[in-house]
């Protein structure tokens, strides 16, 4: 693929990085000089270019008409919103992705059709909730406005599921069990599958059976 | 009486804003308190500090019941976005902005935004004087 990324800072380096291993077709645009001749220096086959990628003229140079994918990745908001927009809209660009620099923004990457905003402070913010947490659930996902949502559930030693089969199990009907995560081993359940203590379980539910499913996995709320 | 949405208090947003507010509803957003501060007492309109790229700031301004929309910042960028958003999303009917780069004024005028250039406007004017 042929993959124009806007914004040569660490993001964008270590993305050239990644990209280029894979043997992607590469080009970086930044407005600075010195991070332009940095990347030249360091990247071998990269088109490096300097300018401001939101100018359409700059954009040409790029080949942006050629490319499949266009990235945002300044750490200007409003930049990356522009750039992805006339990417898409002057360059016909299928797929364009940026980075959400602050969550507050995220809308206006919708509202101006940005394909993928990736909104990094809230991945992490989720990340890090996760980790600090001592609840043995954790919701993974929501999908359809928040009426499906999957959540991943740490078995304790006082389940009332532990040593059972899963076709044994009494659980609400709108759920179902995905995968069992035992140590380093992902497990794809079937009815014969046995819970042991400490497996996490991965399990999609309708909002509404959500409590009735974990009280019936961890035996409490 | 229009109901007219300033983004930016510079010079250029001030002085549009005090003469406006005389006849007209003007809320001003700036992320600068003290720019706001600057319009003084005979400003008789609203302010909001705070960044206008997030909606929440342009709805507390009340962008949806907004006839006009004038945006002042110094970013291309920033102005073009906001009016696009504007336009599209929340139905207003004039958005006037202001873009530095002569190329840009070009590429976003078909979209219903009227884009302001000094330049392009100073030359006219001297062309004017002189011919």
């Amino acid at each position: 693929m042929y993959i124009v990324i806007a914004g040569g800072g660490r993001l964008g380096y270590l993305l050239a990085k990644k990209l280029q291993s894979d043997n992607h077709k590469l080009c970086i645009i930044d407005e600075s000089l010195a991070v332009c001749e940095h990347l030249a220096e360091e990247f071998r086959g990269l088109l490096v270019i300097n300018g401001d990628a939101s100018d359409p003229e700059i954009l040409t140079e790029a080949k942006v008409d050629k490319a499949d994918v266009v990235v945002g990745a300044t750490p200007f908001d409003e930049a990356n919103i522009i750039i992805c927009n006339i990417a898409k809209e002057l360059f016909n660009v299928k797929r364009t992705v940026a980075r959400v620099n602050n969550p507050k923004h995220l809308m206006l990457y919708k509202y101006m059709g940005v394909d993928v905003p990736v909104d990094s402070t809230s991945i992490i913010a989720r990340i890090v909730e996760e980790e600090a947490s001592f609840s043995d659930v954790m919701s993974l996902l929501s999908i359809k406005k928040g009426r499906l949502s999957i959540v991943r559930v740490d078995i304790p030693k006082e389940s009332p599921v532990i040593n059972k089969k899963l076709k044994d199990l009494k659980l609400p009907s709108n759920s179902v069990l995905i995968s069992i995560i035992r140590g380093t081993e992902i497990i794809i359940p079937s009815g014969m599958t046995e819970i042991l203590v400490d497996d996490e379980i991965i399990a999609a539910t309708l909002i509404d059976s959500e409590k009735e499913l974990i009280h019936s996995l961890i035996g409490k709320l | 009486m229009k109901y007219v949405v300033i983004v930016g208090c510079g010079q250029t947003g001030r002085n549009l804003a005090l003469e406006l507010s005389q006849s007209h509803n003007v809320v001003v957003i700036d992320k600068d308190k003290q720019a706001l501060d600057v319009l003084g007492e005979s400003f008789n309109g609203k302010t909001v500090v705070g960044d206008a790229l997030n909606v929440e700031i342009l709805e507390s301004a009340g962008i949806q019941e907004a006839h006009a929309l004038i945006l002042l910042t110094g970013n291309d960028n920033f102005n073009l976005v906001i009016g696009k958003v504007a336009r599209r999303k929340y139905g207003v009917e004039k958005v006037v902005l202001q873009v530095y780069e002569v190329k840009k004024k070009k590429l976003f005028s078909e979209e219903g935004l009227i884009i302001v250039n000094r330049t392009y406007l100073l030359v006219e004017v001297f062309k004017k004087c002189i011919l």
